[in-house]
């Protein structure tokens, strides 16, 4: 290891590095609400420490090279193996979403655009791309992986992209394939396959790392990464509750942690204190939409650069959006940890996002938060850049219609793209839907 | 330059086949172990599309931004195009065929079987496990539903068959140039493959392997990669145009010239086959081994331009698009992209673009295209 560099990365991230985000945070402490109060609850006051939080996840890795090994990974990857190794971890899509929120992404994603990626694909891939290409981000500077960690259960997608990263960066891809499980039950070979890939990773991280895996470090970061995932549900299943103390906007911003630093001591303390506010809420009948009149789901990405104007317009109109399929899928699998039997566990884990499981599976926990949330109606997000989690949605949305009898509507638009979305024709789609919850 | 006895299309080989008792598997593309199927007495008909269907019943369950290829095979069965089958089989291969498989298992419930078979993305011991697994799966599937049970022998009779099939196939691939058939008639018999019983398409292989060879076809010489050339009036267009497809890494024949197995298991080695076919982004070979397939065959070919003729949404082709041809460009072969949806007809900007091309390949001096 090279001592200057070790030197750099100390005193920015461990020394000025906390001074300045503290200082931001607390600027951030004493700004007035962005997002209109008259309609939304004042922001969650854990937000600007959230962002600290994410931006010092972010710092790290702007001086991670030469000093700590760093892997690219998507968001459904077990991150457990690289954490228990001291990967520094980077996640392309989040990374692709501070860019969508920043509503940045666009240009970025023009750079891969301009290199022949075309329009149609994954508007994450052609950020995370387009930053690669041009090194234009929000975060100061992306690290080069020393590894690609790419796992097929949230699409086949990034897997051709991480095939094109390796590429670029001449860095190995360890691929973990989980075949998709079309029906209620992975088959037995197919959790035998994963398993036995987690297993072969192993001496290749280790070699890359240039350590060896220490099973006790693998099953605290399991428990750490188990109880974060515990906790994160508990926050979400705190919105069946009337009002609902969050909405799934709040989710969007507040998922961060849980997807980018699973694992670590600090997401399980953020989250915890993210429950005690949020039950703060629930104690003073605090609502995330002041007017609850009706509450609704969201399934699919979040509209990244339209947060605030979708959170504000259905707020006005008295619509709460509770509960998402998205959300809840960095929770829905917390119970399936087992610490005590990892290997097999997170096999098991990892084959069963919803991602990974059929259309028929996402109406199943649709119709069933319908029911646990008390909802009124349902937003199927139509995202043209993620096909797996938008096909099935018309045979979705026609039979949350004609079976639950709740009004569902499919609004096409794009993660990450604000090409893709017509802003009329949504306002004009979002406004006839509310007419419709009454 | 066609072939002595016409080639029988899908529907009448479909009727055939019934009549002497045996059933019918529809398979979507594009990998998955023929051998099987047949062994079963199924005999497997893949639906690549098809091309010119009327797209709504499919659009009723598909947004817009799914390619044509997913689209159009299920407004075809929607519309009655596979009702003369006993099973639907579902190879995983990207995002869209995966929802098409889902979709079909849990809302769209068409009265025959539907099996997916998921395909391993590597090529490590586990996913050659993995895919041996898989297609044991398949076979105890298929016995539910047909209630035989071929043995070890059998399975391996059925692999040997399509094992000479595909070598037959092969060397028809390699001797194209001097075949007595012009590139639409080579397409014709080759993508029959997709639906004639193996020992009948290694007969009609043989047949023309077999004839004099001819003087090799005029043109200039170019790989055709993609997906699936669609409408086939494109391959007459190119040769009017002088054009001449002398190598092929197209999903539905190149990249499916499987080599012989080696294992005495007969499901290891339907595996075997499957993840020894040459590269392929669906099978998550690396961009890097796709290109030097490419530049080796068109060295091999003497190909001198690459032709990318792939389906609109495609993301497996679409991802590896700009390297590929970034690689091709750096080794003297220039390249074009061309998009489609499979229920246009051969379009004027299409053509336009390809004879662009051609000139462009032709005025380049043939060595720059060697380098
Ligand atoms: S947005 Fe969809 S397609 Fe893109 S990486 Fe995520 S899951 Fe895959
Ligand atoms: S054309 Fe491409 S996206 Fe469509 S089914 Fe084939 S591989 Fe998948």
């Amino acid at each position: 290891m090279n001592p200057l560099l070790a030197l750099r990365y100390h005193w920015n991230v461990n020394v000025l590095g906390p001074v300045v985000l503290r200082l931001q945070r607390w600027q951030a402490e004493r700004r007035p609400a962005r997002w209109d109060t008259r309609y939304l609850a004042p922001p969650l006051r854990i937000a600007p420490r959230t962002k600290e939080l994410v931006a010092r996840h972010w710092l790290a890795g702007r001086y991670a090279d030469g000093y700590r090994k760093v892997a690219w990974v998507t968001s459904g990857a077990p991150v457990e193996l690289l954490k228990a190794l001291d990967f520094y971890v980077l996640y392309p899509e989040n990374h692709a979403a501070i860019c969508g929120t920043a509503r940045l992404a666009v240009d970025i994603a023009s750079e891969a655009e301009g290199a022949g990626y075309s329009r149609d694909l994954c508007s994450y891939a052609r950020t995370d791309i387009g930053a690669v290409l041009s090194g234009k981000t929000p975060v100061g500077r992306l690290p080069k992986p020393d590894v690609l960690f790419a796992c097929t259960n949230i699409c086949q997608t990034v897997l051709f992209w991480y095939r094109a990263l390796a590429e670029y960066f001449g860095a190995p891809l360890v691929l973990i394939d989980t075949p998709f499980v079309y029906t209620e039950e992975a088959a037995e070979h197919a959790v035998r396959y994963v398993r036995r890939q987690l297993e072969e990773a192993v001496p290749v991280l280790e070699r890359i790392a240039g350590k060896r895996l220490d099973e006790r470090k693998l099953r605290q970061v399991g428990l750490l990464s188990k109880r974060a995932s515990e906790l994160w549900l508990e926050i979400l299943q705190r919105c069946r509750h009337r009002p609902a103390p969050i909405s799934v906007f709040d989710q969007f911003i507040q998922m961060a942690p849980i997807v980018e630093m699973r694992g670590d001591p600090e997401t399980v303390d953020f989250y915890a204190a993210l429950l005690k506010e949020v039950d703060a809420r629930i104690a003073a009948g605090v609502g995330a939409v002041k007017n609850e009149r009706k509450r609704v789901l969201w399934d699919n990405l979040p509209i990244w650069y339209r947060l605030r104007y979708l959170a504000e317009f259905l707020a006005r109109h008295g619509v709460a959006v509770v509960v998402s399929t998205y959300t809840n899928a960095w929770g829905e699998l917390a119970p399936l940890i087992d610490p005590d039997d990892l290997w097999e566990s997170m096999a098991r884990t990892y084959i069963y996002p919803i991602l990974n499981r059929g259309t028929g599976h996402k109406l199943r926990t649709m119709r069933q938060m319908v029911e646990e949330y008390q909802l009124d109606g349902a937003i199927l997000h139509s995202d043209r850049s993620c096909k797996p989690y938008s096909i099935g949605q018309m045979d979705q949305r026609d039979r949350l219609i004609r079976e639950v009898g709740v009004p569902a509507l499919l609004l096409e638009a794009d993660h990450n793209d604000f090409r893709a979305f017509a802003e009329e024709q949504v306002a004009t789609r979002l406004a006839a839907f509310v007419e419709m919850l009454g | 330059m066609e072939p002595a006895s016409p080639i029988p299309s899908r529907t009448q080989t479909l009727r055939a086949w019934k009549e002497q008792g045996g059933g019918i598997a529809a398979v979507l593309p594009i990998h998955y172990p023929r051998a099987l199927l047949r062994a079963f007495g199924l005999l497997p008909v893949e639906v690549w599309g098809p091309p010119r269907v009327d797209p709504a019943p499919g659009a009723a369950h598909l947004q817009p931004y799914v390619c044509s290829i997913v689209g159009n095979a299920l407004s075809f069965l929607l519309s009655g195009g596979l009702d003369g089958t006993d099973v639907i089989i579902v190879p995983h291969a990207c995002d869209s065929l995966q929802g098409l498989g889902s979709l079909l298992l849990d809302f769209v419930r068409p009265r025959q079987p539907v099996f997916p078979l998921y395909l391993p993305r590597g090529r490590r011991e586990s996913d050659l496990q993995f895919l041996a697994d898989e297609c044991r799966a398949l076979y105890e599937k298929l016995a539910a539903i047909t209630g035989r049970a071929p043995s070890e022998v059998e399975l391996m009779k059925s692999i040997r068959r399509e094992e000479e099939a595909d070598g037959l196939l092969a060397e028809l691939h390699r001797r194209r140039r001097v075949l007595p058939l012009s590139d639409l008639a080579f397409y014709r018999l080759v993508r029959a493959r997709e639906y004639l019983p193996a020992e009948e398409f290694a007969a009609r292989a043989r047949a023309v392997l077999d004839g004099p060879p001819a003087d090799p076809r005029p043109g200039v010489p170019l790989l055709l990669s993609g997906i699936v050339p669609e409408p086939m009036a494109l391959l007459d267009a190119v040769a009017e145009m002088g054009g001449a497809v002398v190598a092929d890494d197209l999903a539905c024949s190149g990249r499916r010239l499987y080599p012989p197995g080696t294992s005495t298991d007969p499901f290891r080695r339907m595996a075997e086959r499957i993840l020894n076919g040459p590269p392929d982004p669906t099978r998550g070979s690396p961009i890097a081994e796709r290109l030097r397939h490419l530049v080796g065959m068109a060295r091999e070919s003497g190909a001198r331009g690459v032709v990318f003729y792939d389906v609109k949404f495609c993301e497996p082709e679409l991802f590896d698009l700009p390297l590929l041809r970034r690689g091709l460009q750096e080794a003297g072969l220039p390249s074009v992209h061309i998009e489609v949806d499979l229920n246009d007809p051969l379009s004027g900007q299409t053509l336009t673009r390809i004879e662009a091309f051609l000139e462009m390949v032709a005025g380049q001096p043939a060595e720059e295209a060697r380098r």
